[in-house]
């Protein structure tokens, strides 16, 4: 060879050739490469050289050499093969363990994308970690503080100009209009948006411009699912829709549609229009507020920029406009990701309904211990089984195998039953998918895209590995000459087995009390006595006069509409007690005033309005005092009624006759004081309430007030059950006539009672579904471990019916082993449970005491599982005749 | 017969296999047959990989030559026709003259017109 090849292709050539045609080949190259340098061609010898070496790397010439060829590819081939082999020939265990997992899966799945869901909640947009919501909070001391996440118009101009780091700032609000024109008229929710929110979020518009959508203040833009309410399958764009902003009915054209907003976002619109429209909105003065909050704000950092950098110099900016007005660290402006939004609990509600993380770190962990159970279902099953497989480990450990190749042989068997385990889980799910979303109220999809492919697999490999390692151990560690003799050696590793099943047990012992006591805390909170009666009670709202502004207006505007209707539903014999009032039990957010008493206290109080009739509707008791009285135009004017709550808060020795703690409140007297009837959810206690017929009172001496839940009167009467069509119609007729112009809603108050806890329904249903699922996952282990012990001891069962043992004597002495452990499981389950529990109740001003009734139940309970299904084999064993069991062998 | 099958490119490596009996038939020797008689530019690493399967057919057997000072002190592989492949050459040969031979001589005549 007179010339040198290159080194590395040679080496590579020498790698990975079969070493039975390396010489051939390797010499063939050298040749043409000799060959082609003596020629003059070096540059083109070495690249083919190369190239030879490269189109060489075929199967047939790679080496393949012994090792590969007996441990790796042919063992494993032959493990998988005698896997089947064993797991068809036990086929009863392999369907119990199978079972078992695949349940724990198909709950796995379910409750982890429910999870992934809510975590994930606004993660869809590309430039999720650049969006942040503004908040903003003023602080004046002494617990004077008013934090909210919507915030004054003027922030989206002070923030897009003020601060070259922000890219985009945009704002989004939701207001009521009515949509539509003449006597087809809608209440719509419809947004306010900036026309760049577009461009910040990744909605997708489907016609129109997609980077204009809303270029002119008389645009409106639609969900394709409100396109085709609207105008069925004719081409919106263009089109003209009525909505009725303040007084006006204005034509909105149809400037573009986009796709349906995902129920996994924030933010949520099937209708929105332009924010240029804002002047017409909230007026010229709103426009230049700093304290009047009412939008949502969001800003896009821009790609080189942090956010500390804005919040830096925010301060400093704000003290600039603010100078004189405020003191320093009064008016904080601060920014929450977008990503933070849905299960942050430390920040106040925004527009957007949010999740409560709480419950989602529950289910995560109840998830994770249902495939717990189920892995260790199928450990202890194995386990068991073991005693079974000593003779083939014994003849393999005598023909030469290896403890790795053993480990190995047992490890496939639990891989391929995970992964059936995991095929047979995946396509439950998919099954009871709809049953599931339907029972949580949720919008689970479960997906075949890539990661979904890759967590399959991962599941298989972790779920296969963790199941099937403890076994594969203990199988492989026996010794040769110990099984071979006979001797059971199996005893040693009773203390782990036996903890395992013990933690089985604690596990779902604890997720049946959980169950129960969830279940109990709802029946409490659904049927407590909440000092009202809202039995077959609609409410009605009310639409206050188009031409009226200020929040009294509205509301005595709404109130002389209701007068009214009033007046034409009390003919009706099936419509009763008729009264009307701002805020109707069963919505959160009554109305929050705040003013500052005479002694400088910073106080809130929660007001109501109503007429007299009010009381009467819902049945509500007076403790001191009367209640309003319709003639009484004195009472009109200047009477107020308190609830116990605020007689304690404000200090008043003397309610009656006595008035609010602040001379700037217009003259009224306490004529009454309530019982505390709980008017908001049973999550907190009753807070101070003033009731009034004349708005005006509270507002003369207030220093701010916020709504959570609209303050515009609604009508509420009570209905005579049976005749709940006829209701309807009677409604409908005498809204028709007093109003055509607007919509009628109603709503039943008992509806809105139970929906007020439908977070907590939703986790229990959850938990309920997570629990069932454990104890046939329990069930089906202990199932497969009777069966085991009862096939174990045929023969000593056998004996002793000969000598004479009952069928019930054979039969406590099966059960005696899962009896104890049993109520091992049941007695460390207590504390646990007592303990979490707990401290979910802590979420409620009103509980129940978790009872030993409670603990009572749920022993009873997976007792009797327990022996149901340990009788199903033990039974049959202690009957079978002796001599079948004797004679065999 | 789909087992006897044999490509074109095989049977062109065959021949050349059969044609280089005396000289010894081995890779490049092939490649530069083939590429003197019919002007094809082929790949080393092809003709080993046609070599392979020809062997594998039974069409050829192989056998490693002595050692040289040439190529870097490797042996060759020497490749020679076994029974079964000169059969094989014999029964295309004879399908393509049957065939060949059922040609009219008129067509002849005709296209030289």
């Amino acid at each position: 060879m007179n010339y040198k090849p290159p080194r590395w292709a040679d080496r590579f050539l020498a790698w990975y050739c079969n070493p039975d045609l390396l010489e051939e080949i390797q010499g063939d190259l050298y040749e043409i490469h000799d060959e082609k340098c003596a020629a003059g061609k070096p540059k083109l010898a070495r690249f083919l050289f190369v190239w030879y070496v490269l189109r060489s790397f075929r199967y047939d010439v790679i080496r393949r050499n012994n090792k590969y060829k007996n441990s790796i590819f042919m063992m494993t081939r032959n493990n998988f093969k005698i896997a089947f082999r064993v797991l068809w020939r036990d086929w009863f265990n392999t369907a119990l363990s199978m079972g078992g997992l695949a349940i724990g899966i198909t709950c796995f799945l379910l409750m982890g994308f429910y999870v992934k869901q809510e975590v994930s909640f606004d993660h869809f947009h590309s430039k999720k970690d650049r969006i942040y919501r503004v908040w903003l909070k003023e602080d004046y001391g002494d617990n004077k503080v008013f934090f909210n996440s919507v915030t004054p118009l003027r922030f989206e101009e002070l923030l897009e100009d003020d601060f070259s780091e922000i890219e985009t700032a945009i704002q989004f609000n939701i207001n009521n209009y009515l949509v539509g024109k003449g006597d087809d008229r809608n209440n719509e929710n419809v947004a306010i948006i900036s026309p760049e929110l577009f461009s910040v979020f990744d909605f997708k518009i489907l016609k129109g411009n997609p980077a204009k959508p809303l270029p002119e203040l008389n645009d409106v833009i639609l969900s394709a699912s409100y396109a085709n309410k609207y105008f069925g399958d004719e081409d919106p764009i263009g089109k003209s829709m009525g909505i009725q902003i303040g007084e006006e009915i204005r034509d909105f054209n149809v400037s573009a549609v986009f796709a349906d907003i995902r129920k996994e976002s924030s933010i949520q619109f099937d209708m929105a229009i332009s924010n240029e429209n804002n002047k017409n909105i909230y007026g010229e003065r709103a426009m230049k507020a700093w304290f009047n909050v009412s939008q949502e704000t969001y800003v896009l950092v821009g790609e080189n920029s942090h956010i500390s950098a804005v919040e830096e110099k925010i301060p400093d900016v704000v003290m600039g406009y603010l100078k004189g007005s405020v003191e320093e660290g009064v008016y904080n402006i601060g920014f929450q990701p977008l990503t933070d939004i849905h299960l942050n609990p430390d920040i106040p509600l925004g527009i957007a309904p949010v999740g409560n993380r709480d419950y989602v770190y529950i289910l995560a962990v109840i998830s994770v211990l249902v495939l717990v159970i189920a892995c260790i279902n199928y450990t202890t099953l194995s386990v068991g089984q073991s005693l079974k497989r000593s003779k083939e480990v014994g003849v393999r450990k005598v023909m030469g195998a290896f403890k790795s190749s053993l480990i190995n042989q047992y490890l496939s068997e639990s891989l391929v039953i995970a992964f059936f385990a995991t095929v047979i889980g995946i396509a439950l799910a998919n099954l009871l998918l709809p049953i599931f979303n339907d029972l949580t109220n949720a919008d689970v999809k479960l997906g075949f895209e890539l990661w979904h492919i890759i967590l399959y697999l991962g599941l298989v490999l972790i779920i296969g590995i963790s199941s099937g390692i403890y076994p594969a151990f203990i199988l492989s560690r026996l010794r040769i000459t110990a099984i071979l003799k006979g001797n059971n050696q199996a005893s040693r590793n009773h203390y782990i087995r036996k903890g395992m099943v013990v933690f089985q047990f604690v596990v779902t012992v604890f997720l049946i009390s959980s169950t129960l006591i969830m279940r109990q805390q709802l029946n409490y909170l659904h049927t407590k006595d909440l000092g009202f009666n809202y039995n077959a009670t609609v409410s009605v709202p009310l639409y206050p006069d188009p031409s009226a502004n200020r929040l009294s207006q509205l509301i005595v505007t709404a109130m002389e509409k209701g007068e009214i209707l009033k007046e034409k539903l009390s003919q009706y014999p099936d419509i009763q007690d008729i009264g009307l009032g701002s805020h109707v039990f069963g919505s959160s957010g009554w109305g929050r005033l705040a003013f500052t008493d005479d002694a400088e206290v910073f106080r809130r109080f929660r007001l109501l309005v109503v007429d007299p009739y009010y009381f009467n509707t819902f049945h509500i008791k007076m403790k001191e005092g009367r209640a309003f009285d319709p003639k009484s135009d004195l009472d009109k004017r200047q009477s107020i009624i308190v609830n116990q709550a605020a007689v304690d808060y404000f200090g008043l020795d003397e309610p009656l006759g006595n008035r609010l703690p602040s001379k700037r409140f217009d003259d009224h007297a306490i004529i009454g004081v309530t019982e505390n009837f709980n008017y908001s959810s049973l999550h907190s206690a009753v807070e101070p309430l003033v009731i009034t017929q004349n708005v005006a009172i509270p507002y003369s001496g207030i220093s701010d007030h916020g709504y959570a839940d609209s303050p515009i009167p609604k009508l509420v009467f009570r209905y005579t059950g049976s005749q709940l069509s006829q209701v309807k119609q009677i409604l409908n007729k005498e809204w028709e006539n007093t109003f055509p112009e607007e919509d009628l809603n109603f709503d039943f108050v008992e509806e809105n009672m139970r929906y007020q806890y439908a977070n907590e329904d939703r986790l229990n249903r959850l938990v309920m579904i997570s629990t069932i699922l454990s104890i046939i996952i329990a069930s089906l282990g202990l199932l497969g471990l009777t069966v085991l012990v009862v096939n174990s001891r045929t023969k000593e069962i056998g004996i002793r019916k000969v000598i004479g043992a009952s069928e019930l004597t054979i039969f406590k002495l099966l059960a005696k082993s899962f009896s104890l452990q049993l109520l091992l499981g049941i007695v460390l389950s207590i504390p646990v449970t007592y303990w979490l529990m707990k401290d979910w109740l802590s979420g409620f001003a009103y509980q129940i005491d978790i009872g030993i009734g409670i603990f009572t139940l749920s022993a009873v309970i997976s007792i009797i599982v327990a022996l149901t299904v340990i009788s199903f084999h033990t039974i049959k064993a202690s009957k079978t005749n002796p001599v079948n069991s004797l004679r065999s062998e | 017969m789909k087992g006897n099958h044999i490509g074109e490119l095989e049977e062109l490596v065959l021949l050349a296999v059969g044609a280089l009996y005396k000289e010894g038939a081995y890779a490049v020797a092939i490649l530069k047959v083939i590429k003197d008689s019919t002007d094809r530019k082929l790949d080393v690493t092809a003709v080993h990989s046609v070599l392979r399967r020809l062997e594998r057919k039974g069409f050829v057997k192989s056998s490693m030559g002595g050692a040289t000072q040439e190529r870097g002190g490797r042996r060759k592989r020497f490749f020679n026709l076994t029974q079964a492949g000169r059969q094989a050459l014999d029964d295309v040969m004879a399908v393509r003259m049957a065939l060949y031979n059922k040609i009219p001589k008129l067509i002849f005549s005709q296209l030289s017109l």
